[in-house]
């Protein structure tokens, strides 16, 4: 059989819940809504963020700087999320992702550092409404008032731990481990009942950094292999 | 008791809405905003249960959370509830209930026979007489059980659901009657997030009640409403209603249930909305302003229907403008239930006021009662009420007017309402939660919370043992006054005021004497809902039970539902007197969570139905839906268990899937192995740290088996760790164990050895994993994949290779956990789906066949491997496994766990050891779990060798296979053990643990 | 339910976001083989279990993973502070190391 007759499709964490079938435009009845945000792709960099040489390899690459304890940067790259002293999580398209991992990859030789792929690990939620912070206060016990945009933290909901960051006033994104991800989605949809939730389309990305970045589902590009 | 209806002008129902509902099958009305309890004293019912021990009838005692009695089971069917209170039942259109207690009747009880022949249930009845013979037991708990006919647990579903809120607040208040108010008021001008909880359907506690009360010139419900308008007004203070504070834990966090629906009728009832939300509150400092509850006094037949506190006789008349009775004797040892004596003559009863002092009350609320119609008599107690099933009279006695003693007979009076007023106790639960030990105020009667609170609490208000309403809200507003001000949170502004009647002394009084000794007269009650009389506290004692926690746990005092609210200082006090000691020194029980019952419903939230835990599934998953497959869970991974042809059960299909993973090929979803990207310079020294096995030789391209111990020398985990490049390996855990390795190697790594560089990163999620087995396996990967070379010698078994596998980058590993020829293909999961279908699509020609972790299980067990948690169980080291070649005592770094297996008691030639089991019955399968026995004999105690760990039919060898493990098993081949299990003992002879191809030629190929 | 400092997320959160990991600063001996018998037991079984403040290790799992030090008071439950285990290694010795 010849790799050309082969065609590879990509499935996103959430996709057997058919969310985009059930998407809605939503209205101010709708407490709170939400959808996931397919298909993103998704780094891990481990490396020192007191060493100088990683810091400059990341900010060679991709154009951010290392973020603080709590907080994301982001750009042209994507979003960088600070996940402790030593990683950090990097949302980027599909588009750039292949490139972006290449290019880190050599800018680590030499270095204590790594990039880790984790495209196929992890998925975003996108929450929004006007009862968005009292949905996320059913499903978990951080301050989630207090949270302002530039900050992510990872924190416990219900009986996983996701990661939650503010890109604006709008909305917040939940990262979440792909095999988790049902269980995210049944308990913010239970927390939101009584809200009026819907399946929300996704707005057009406007200043949000995540939005974005999606596009539609790629098939992976024979120049995306990477050795390892 | 004849209750009936008045119009009071500060009542809180709306008489122009009836309300209809049924009760113990009859149908009544009411009004909105009555309770059950009012809306039934109301409608002239009286006996609403039998008591627990003596099935003596029982009426309404309280209005509140304190009510002993009134436990009703309301509605039927899946939302019924058993042993709600009726005064905390908000009455709506349609309700049903019913009494939980009287059986076979209300009307014919069989305990109250039982009370009267016995006549005396002493404490520890039901130990003393019903523990011989002691194998009856059972036999009597149930009688006893349903006898004691406490409501019924509803059997259906429950077709309502909850959920739960977190708070952060700078200030929690709870309690909403005045202090309350103000305090929320104080903390909120001030600009700080406050939270104000209140389990009533409106803010207000006593002032409820208080008809005549006034604060700032103003009548003290329109202070209420004012208060609460501007409360409402202040964006930065949220008042909850309905909702009740019943735990306080470490750092201030109080748990709150509010009720959302239970006060609607069923139709009005919002399937979008909860019935109920726990409210888990972190508050940076608690204001407890709980109030206090009255209290009851001890007097002989004080349980009859009819007899009620004071208190609550206030609050029907004045907040629901119900009477309690028409001929009423109100029994006080204090100032303060006059104005219910006032009250209830104005409203048009006739009252006698009996007071126990000598003086009586302070001469402005004497001339008060007498100008309203009541009659004062000084100096007299009740020795015992007199009805059948209601009141009809008290017996009145003479009291010494200096020592606590009956001096002479009283009159007997006509009554069909009798009233007391023990005084107040505080409601200091939640300061006590948490290690906070309530202070005795001896001048007051009743245990208090410190008005000086705690670092992170207030207490203020009556809960703090500020009676008068002036007081208390002078007291709370210099406490919260003082409190702003160290947080230079500016001035407070002026206290509200109101004025406090002086009072004369109460009178120190718990149980009436009545003349006679204890257990000679009448029962007096202190407990009612558990029957715990003052005579069976002196018992108690006389039995020497010195602590008040054993006396509590002896009668069963304070026990119930209503956790002693009207009892706990009444059996303090006469069991300090029947010791001789004070009260303080006596002390009080402890107070535990919850302050009033709280539903499972509330407490499980969301954490419930599909989000009970999480169930992860695989990026297949889908696809064995689609198959049929029937599912297992792994921990929280559900994986298919196996994949059922029409027709097929569980041993049908496996025996055909593992014939297809040995005789042709089979395909199983990996991918919940726990996967962990590990990298850096030290890896590899890092490895050797903590596998039990070398790794300084792994080359890229190689993969390996490796055990991991504890630093006990047991196995903990185990897995094929695959050399990517010399600084870089993919490791793989067990199913269950990925979280806890990599918090393991985190651990080791940030404690013992920061010094090495290595970065652990977890990629469980990140890869899907497809084992193809069999000896056709290689075939079918040969169609998938053009650029690895799958010839025999340049792929070998434990060698892994980068390719494309379906046109997607992939890790091959040849690994097996079968014994077969196997591939395992790991791809990015997000083309799980797509590889799987591929997968099958390139097998179809050989009858791929797709298998679940029960073939798994069984072609795993044909080979002797274990799985760790199943053949081990924490108490096994590699040696006791039989698996020495998987540990290198050599390595010069002592591995974790390598220490420990020189320990003597590991080093015990007679420690359970691993084995294989052949039953004598090819066709019987033993037991998992299973006791082994030397001798088919069962002797007691049986010389037990062991257990079988696991046991499968195996299709491939046409017989019954099992490992287990056995004391001195390895040196025990051929010996014949007995597995017992059910009743039935199995022979089984000891063999080695691999029953397929034990040369481990078959994986070579 | 504490409130735990995470010296690395720089901020205040719940238990239930951490790991209890056990007595700190517990040392491995440097060279296991030489250990006796007794003195490996001491090493596995042995720990202070005190009534007062005891320096414990926690792991912040739901968060960013790291290990620190906690010295908390087992009777009050109140906690005096999260340190790097480092950090609170010196001032565990600095105590008196006990
Ligand atoms: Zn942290």
């Amino acid at each position: 059989m010849s790799d050309a007759l082969f065609q590879p499709y990509a499935r996103s964490p959430l996709d057997p819940l058919d969310l985009a079938g059930q998407a809605v435009r939503p209205s101010p009845e709708n407490g709170a809504w939400a959808n996931e945000v397919r298909l993103l792709a998704y780094l891990t960099l481990r490396g020192d963020s007191a060493d100088p040489a990683y810091a400059r390899a990341v900010r060679t690459v991709c154009g951010l700087s290392l973020p603080d304890a709590g907080r994301y940067v982001s750009g042209v790259a994507g979003v960088l999320l600070w996940r402790s002293p030593n990683e950090c999580l990097l949302l980027t398209s599909r588009r750039q992702a292949a490139s972006l991992r290449v290019a880190l990859v050599e800018a680590f030789a030499g270095l204590l550092a790594e990039v880790v792929d984790q495209s196929g690990g992890l998925t975003t939620v996108y929450l929004a409404g006007a009862e968005q912070v009292t949905v996320l206060r059913h499903m978990g016990g951080y301050d989630f008032g207090s949270l302002e945009p530039g900050q992510a933290i990872a924190t416990v909901f219900g009986k996983t731990a996701a990661v939650v960051m503010r890109a604006d006033a709008h909305g917040v994104h939940l990262i979440v481990r792909r095999s988790f991800a049902a269980y995210l989605w049944a308990l913010l949809a239970r927390s939101a009942r009584p809200y009026a939730f819907t399946v929300g389309r996704l707005p057009a990305a406007g200043t949000d950094p995540v939005l974005c970045l999606q596009e539609g589902a790629t098939v992976l590009d024979r120049q995306d292999r990477v050795a390892v | 008791m004849s209750g009936y209806r008045v119009s009071r002008p500060s009542q809180r129902i709306d008489r122009d809405q009836t309300v209809r509902f049924r009760f113990n099958g009859r149908d009544y009305s009411g009004f909105a905003g009555d309770t059950l309890a009012s809306a039934l004293i109301a409608n002239g019912v009286t006996l609403l249960g039998r008591s627990f021990k003596y099935g003596r009838p029982r009426g309404i005692v309280g209005a509140g959370p304190e009510e002993p009695n009134a436990l009703v089971q309301l509605e039927d069917g899946a939302r019924t509830v058993p042993d709600v209170k009726a005064t905390q039942i908000e009455l709506y259109p349609g309700l049903s209930a019913r009494s939980c207690s009287g059986w076979p009747s209300l009307a014919l009880d069989l305990k109250s026979l039982l009370g009267r022949c016995g006549r005396f249930m002493p404490p520890g009845f039901y130990y003393k007489t019903f523990m011989a013979p002691v194998r009856a037991w059972p036999v009597y708990e149930k009688i006893i059980r349903k006898a004691a006919g406490f409501g019924t647990a509803p059997t259906a579903n429950d077709p309502d659901f909850y959920d739960h809120l977190h708070h952060h607040v700078d200030v929690l208040v709870v309690g909403g009657g005045a202090c309350g108010l103000w305090a929320a008021l104080l903390a909120g001008r001030a600009g700080l997030k406050t939270l104000l909880v209140d389990d009533q359907n409106e803010a207000g506690g006593w002032l409820l009640s208080e008809a005549s009360a006034r604060i700032d010139g103003l009548a003290a419900i329109d202070w209420v409403a004012s208060r609460r308008a501007e409360l409402d007004a202040l964006p930065n203070v949220a008042v909850l209603t309905r909702t009740t504070a019943f735990a306080h834990h470490d750092l201030n966090l109080v748990q709150a249930v509010e009720r959302l629906q239970d006060h609607l009728p069923a139709e009005a009832r919002r399937a979008d909305q909860p019935r109920e939300r726990l409210h888990r509150i972190r508050a940076g400092h608690v204001i407890l302003a709980a109030g206090a509850i009255e209290r009851p006094l001890v007097f002989g037949n004080n349980d009859l229907p009819g007899v009620l506190t004071a208190a609550a006789a206030q609050t029907y008349l004045n907040r629901y403008g119900v009477v309690v009775g028409r001929t009423i004797l109100l029994l006080t040892h204090n100032d303060a239930a006059y104005d219910t004596a006032r009250d209830l003559a104005l409203a048009g009863s006739r009252v006698t006021v009996i007071d126990v002092r000598q003086r009586g009350a302070a001469p402005a609320r004497h001339a008060a009662v007498i100008a309203a119609g009541a009659t004062v008599l000084t100096g007299f107690g009740i020795a015992e009420v007199r009805g059948g099933n209601r009141v009809r009279a008290a017996r009145l006695v003479r009291l010494d007017p200096l020592s606590l003693k009956a001096t002479g007979k009283g009159p007997v009076l006509n009554a069909d309402c009798v009233l007391s007023s023990g005084g107040l106790t505080a409601t200091v639960h939640l300061y006590c939660h948490n290690g906070g030990r309530p202070l005795w105020d001896e001048e007051r009667l009743s245990f208090v919370a410190p008005a000086g609170g705690r670092d992170d609490m207030c207490c203020v208000g009556a809960v703090a043992g500020y009676w008068g309403l002036g007081e208390a809200l002078r007291q709370t507003h210099e406490t919260l006054g003082a409190w702003l001000a160290a947080r230079g949170l500016g001035a407070a502004g002026q206290a509200p005021q109101a004025d406090d009647i002086p009072a004369a002394p109460t009178r120190r009084v718990f149980r009436i004497p009545d003349g006679r000794r204890p257990g000679a007269g009448a029962k007096a009650f202190v407990d009612f809902q558990n029957d715990v009389t003052a005579a069976d506290i002196h018992i108690a004692v006389l039995e020497n039970y010195r602590s008040v926690e054993h006396v509590k746990r002896y009668t069963a005092l304070g026990f119930g539902t209503d956790q002693g609210k009207l009892s706990n200082i009444n059996g303090f006090a006469i069991a300090a007197e029947a010791l001789g000691k004070p009260i303080a020194s006596v002390g009080t029980t402890t107070y535990r969570p919850a302050y009033t019952p709280v539903s499972f419903g509330a407490l499980a939230g969301p954490h419930a139905r599909e989000t009970f835990d999480p169930e992860r599934h695989t990026a297949m998953h889908a696809r064995h839906v689609a198959a049929g497959a029937a599912f297992e869970r792994v921990g929280q991974w559900m994986r298919p268990h196996y994949f059922p042809r029409p027709g097929e059960d569980l041993h049908a299909a496996v025996a055909r899937e593992c014939l297809a993973a040995r005789q042709g090929v089979a395909v199983m979803d990996a991918t919940t192995l726990g996967k962990i990207d590990v990298k850096g310079p030290d890896a590899r020294e890092f490895l050797n740290r903590v596998y039990s096995n070398a790794w300084s030789k792994l080359e890229p391209g190689k993969c390996r088996y490796g055990l991991m111990l504890d630093e006990n020398g047991m196995v903990m985990d185990d897995g094929v760790t695959a050399c990517l490049a010399d600084d870089h390996f993919h490791m793989t855990t067990t199913t269950g164990g990925a979280a806890r390795v990599l918090s393991w190697l985190e651990r080791w790594h940030q404690t013992e050895w920061p010094d090495l560089k290595v970065f652990f990163t977890s990629t469980t999620d990140h890869w899907c994993t497809t084992a193809v087995v069999g000896p056709k396996s290689r075939d079918v990967l040969m169609r998938l994949c053009s650029d690895i070379d799958f010839a025999m010698d340049a792929f070998k078994f434990m060698d892994w290779r980068d390719g494309t596998v379906a046109g997607l980058p992939a890790r091959v590993f040849r690994i097996s956990f079968s014994g077969e020829v196997a591939y395992e293909i790991n791809v990015e999961a997000s083309y799980g789906d797509y590889v799987w279908q591929s997968v099958l699509a390139a097998g179809k020609d050989f009858g791929i066949t797709p298998y679940g972790t029960e073939s798994m299980h069984v072609l795993r067990a044909e080979k002797g491997f274990i799985i760790v948690g199943q053949d081990s169980d924490g108490s096994m080291t590699p040696f006791d496994l039989g698996m020495a070649w998987a540990v290198g005592m050599k390595k010069p770094f002592s591995f974790l766990g390598r220490r420990s297996l020189t320990r003597s008691d590991t080093v015990r030639d007679d420690r359970k050891q691993l084995v294989g089991l052949l039953t004598d019955d090819p066709a019987a399968v033993l037991t998992e779990g299973a006791q082994l026995l030397s001798s088919p004999q069962v002797t007691i105690p049986a010389d037990m060798r062991g257990h079988v760990t696991s046991s499968y039919f195996s299709a491939y060898l046409g017989r019954s296979i099992a490992l287990a493990v056995v004391k001195g098993g390895a040196a025990s081949g051929g010996e014949t053990v007995y597995a017992w299990s059910g009743g039935q003992v199995t022979a089984a002879r000891i063999v080695s643990s691999v029953f397929v191809d034990p040369q481990g030629e078959r994986q070579h190929v | 339910m504490f409130l735990i400092y995470c010296p690395y997320c720089k901020a205040t959160r719940e238990e239930e976001e951490f790991h209890n990991a056990g007595e700190a600063f517990i040392a491995r001996p440097a060279d296991p083989e030489a250990a006796s018998d007794e003195e490996w037991g001491d090493y596995l079984f042995m720990r202070k279990n005190p009534k007062g403040w005891h320096w414990e290790q926690w792991q912040h799992a739901a968060g960013c993973g790291r290990v620190f030090a906690v010295k908390r008071h087992t009777l009050s439950y109140r906690i005096a502070g999260s340190w790097t285990l480092a950090a609170g290694k010196a001032l565990f010795l600095q105590e008196g190391g006990v």
